[in-house]
């Protein structure tokens, strides 16, 4: 204690010496502090990104396969191709309906794998609906017609609406994102997909446009039946509005065409129904453990595929590598700057404690010469470091509070990150970020959902946050012990090697 | 008087560039309690080893020291203590800690050996007082001090712990003639008054007048003065 006593003594006795070092320490110690916030910071954006982000995947047919069945169609004539319609068998039809679909026993068989966390399967499918018109699609219908002089295509009428089925209304992606949000009744239910129960979600414009509410009942064909048979009645459960549609528009005129907002929402076993393609889906969609179990995915997707290049499995490891290669630059870059900083603040205080220690060297030798134990003698100087770097270490674990996010968004310019990364990142090649699916695909929809997280993911990569954590303080403490450690060495090394008289006698 | 100091047969021997220098070479000597013993000679006579060896700053490579029969070149000698306690030693540089004030820097000894801080600040105000530093001076740094001043607080430095034993090294060697002789007398006061057992080593002939005994160190030996 009185050795204590005795070393802060010395310590405030000479202020302008140990300001100067406390300043130099504390330059690097802001440094030093500075850059590991900006790693930490990193370090948790990227096992969040990694939890988020590079760890959705969906099983469909191959865009491979699709051209080569789309080229086999081009080089037959329009008569040769009604001709082979009209030959077709039953089997033969039904072959040429699910051609671009998955089986449910191949999306089943890969949401075996240990890797998979959630899973859910997603049916698109253009159903008819009896009596139920679409404003904006005639108007945009007729409009084409009188630009070409003829009829629209067969595959879009007025009454021919997008549906998408999945397992679990609340986990479809457009409603897990927020694009689209539930205005009056309920989402379809997972008893409601076992049990085929016959009900549906309407966009509100078109519920508004041919007067339905939730309770109403709308009339669906079933594609290929006819008569009687031919016809579902369809309950209306609940009423969405799109929101994105809206805000894109940044005065609502948008909102008012927009064909792409139809989309009946109903469970995946009544669209297949509808569709007629029970027993298939357009895709499977999983969300796994992490992005490291991509490969152990792709192993287990060529597996069930046994290699068939007719399914591929696509995920947004690219979304992935987009967001987190910009944080693991920035995290890279600060563990060098970390180690350059921590390397300065050794030498600076091996080199201050030589000079302080080198100068005192008679003050030790008469300390020994009273009477002083070394034990004392170094307890002494002991405190004067603690002093000098606990001093700094406050001062910087300060200034990091304040300059940290200065850091870690001056690394993240330079590790390409930064808002251009996050819109580039939204524009990924595969689309997966917002559709949460590749292009045409209808979007993921696990039970955990993968949009609603890789839009937010890629939110935390636009700008990195550095948070001022406890872990910081620790490592603060951890880093002012390391650095008083080597400060004492000095003195511990002088000291026990002093001889008293040696020194008494240079006068 | 009782013998306190008993120096016999002590040799100290150097190794240096230039080969082994004997600076003290088969010294011995006798002090009392009460008595000053004076040794002088030129510089490099060995006279500041002798004196480091019996501050237990330096150790002999032949013969004993012993106080009060007890010898502290003995392997189990508790050198620490006996610097701290039995000996008080004053320098020509005055070596004084320059961070400290003068009160503190007669405390430090005491501090150092545990005696309460009530007790410290008492005993280095008696102490100071006695040496004629006045308050304004006792909290005052060694930057602000006199060398007269100066040597006087590392006196009472050396009184700190009530030792038997003042070891001064040319004491007056860095003042001028009149403040030299206030330490002299200061010194002489503490033999004859106090009791103490004072030696200085020197190469100011004219302390000779106060000195009990003295003795003249050339080549590492002793030979006795007449006073």
């Amino acid at each position: 204690m009185r050795s204590v006593k005795r070393g802060f003594r010395s310590f405030y006795r000479h202020p302008l010496r140990n300001l100067v070092v406390v300043a130099l320490l504390f330059v690097c110690l802001a440094f030093s502090l500075s850059m590991l916030a900006v790693k930490l910071a990193a370090d948790g954006q990227i096992r969040e990104v990694k939890r988020n982000v590079g760890n959705y995947g969906e099983i469909k047919v191959s865009s491979d396969y699709q051209m080569q069945v789309f080229e086999e169609q081009r080089g037959m004539s329009r008569a040769e191709r009604q001709a082979r319609a009209r030959t077709m068998s039953e089997e033969e039809q039904q072959a040429q309906r699910v051609r671009f679909l998955v089986t449910e026993e191949t999306a089943d068989a890969l949401a075996a794998d240990g890797a998979v966390t959630t899973y859910d399967k997603v049916l698109q499918a253009n159903i008819g609906m009896k009596g139920i018109i679409n404003p904006a699609m005639e108007s945009m219908l007729g409009l084409r017609s009188q630009m070409r002089g003829g009829p629209g295509g067969p595959e879009i009428s007025s009454d021919s609406f997008r549906f998408e089925g999945n397992t679990n209304g609340a986990s479809a992606s457009d409603f897990l994102s927020g694009r689209k949000i539930l205005t009056a009744g309920s989402l379809y239910t997972y008893r409601d997909y076992l049990e085929a129960n016959p009900v549906v979600v309407v966009e509100k414009n078109l519920a508004e446009e041919n007067g339905l509410d939730v309770g109403d009942t709308v009339t669906a064909y079933i594609s290929g039946a006819s008569g009687k048979a031919s016809e579902v009645e369809l309950t209306v459960v609940g009423i969405y509005e799109t929101v994105q549609a809206e805000e894109q528009s940044e005065g609502g005129e948008f909102a008012q065409f927009n064909p792409a907002g139809n989309t009946f929402y109903a469970p995946l076993s009544v669209v297949q129904l509808l569709n007629g393609t029970e027993g298939y889906v357009t895709l499977g969609s999983y969300r796994f453990d992490s992005v490291d179990s991509t490969g152990e995915m792709e192993a287990a997707f060529a597996g069930v595929t046994g290699g068939d290049g007719r399914f591929e499995f696509s995920t947004d490891y690219s979304d992935y590598r987009a967001i987190a290669d910009p944080l693991q630059k920035t995290a890279r870059t600060s563990v060098i700057g970390l180690a350059g900083a921590l390397g300065a603040c050794a030498l600076i205080i091996l080199l201050a404690m030589a000079i302080i220690v080198g100068g005192r060297t008679r003050e030790l030798g008469v300390l020994k010469a009273i009477g002083a134990t070394d034990r004392q003698v170094i307890a002494q100087f002991a405190v004067e470091v603690v002093c000098i770097c606990l001093a700094a270490t406050v001062l910087a674990a300060g200034v990091t509070a304040v300059v940290g996010q200065r850091m870690g968004d001056w690394l993240m310019s330079g590790s390409g990150g930064g808002a251009e990364t996050a819109v580039s990142a939204q524009e990924a090649p595969n689309g997966a970020s917002f559709a949460g699916g590749v292009p045409g695909m209808p979007g993921m929809s696990g039970a955990n959902g993968g949009g609603l997280y890789v839009v937010s993911s890629h939110e935390q990569a636009a700008d990195l946050h550095v948070v001022y954590r406890g872990s910081l303080l620790l490592y603060a403490i951890l880093i002012l012990f390391i650095i008083s450690l080597l400060g004492m060495a000095v003195p511990v090394a002088w000291i026990t090697r002093l001889r008293p008289a040696r020194v008494l006698s240079m006068e | 008087m009782e013998d306190l100091l008993e120096i016999v047969g002590v040799s100290k021997t150097f190794r240096t560039k230039a080969g082994e220098v004997r600076a003290v070479d088969g010294v011995s000597l006798r002090a009392r309690r009460g008595e000053l013993s004076l040794i002088v000679g030129a510089s490099g006579s060995g006279k500041t080893t002798l004196l480091y060896l019996v501050g237990s700053l330096e150790k002999p490579d032949e013969g004993e020291i012993r106080v009060f029969g007890e010898d502290i070149c003995s392997p189990g000698a508790d050198l620490v203590v006996y610097r701290r306690e039995r000996v008080g030693f004053v320098f020509q540089m005055f070596n004084l800690v320059p961070a400290l004030t003068a009160l503190e820097n007669v405390a430090l000894p005491m501090d150092l050996a545990g005696v309460p801080a009530s007790i410290q600040r008492a005993r280095a105000v008696e102490l100071l007082e006695r040496m004629n530093i006045d308050r304004r001076l006792q909290r005052a740094r060694p930057n602000r001090m006199s060398g007269g001043e100066k040597q006087r607080v590392a006196i009472a430095r050396a009184l700190a712990n009530d030792p038997e034993v003042i070891l001064a090294d040319e004491p007056t060697g860095n003042l001028d003639t009149a403040t030299g002789q206030v330490v002299v007398d200061i010194l002489a006061g503490l033999a004859h008054r106090d009791g103490k057992c004072v030696i200085i080593v020197t190469h100011d002939e004219s302390i000779l007048k106060v000195a009990d005994w003295a003795y003249r160190m050339q080549d590492g030996q002793l030979e006795g003065i007449d006073t």
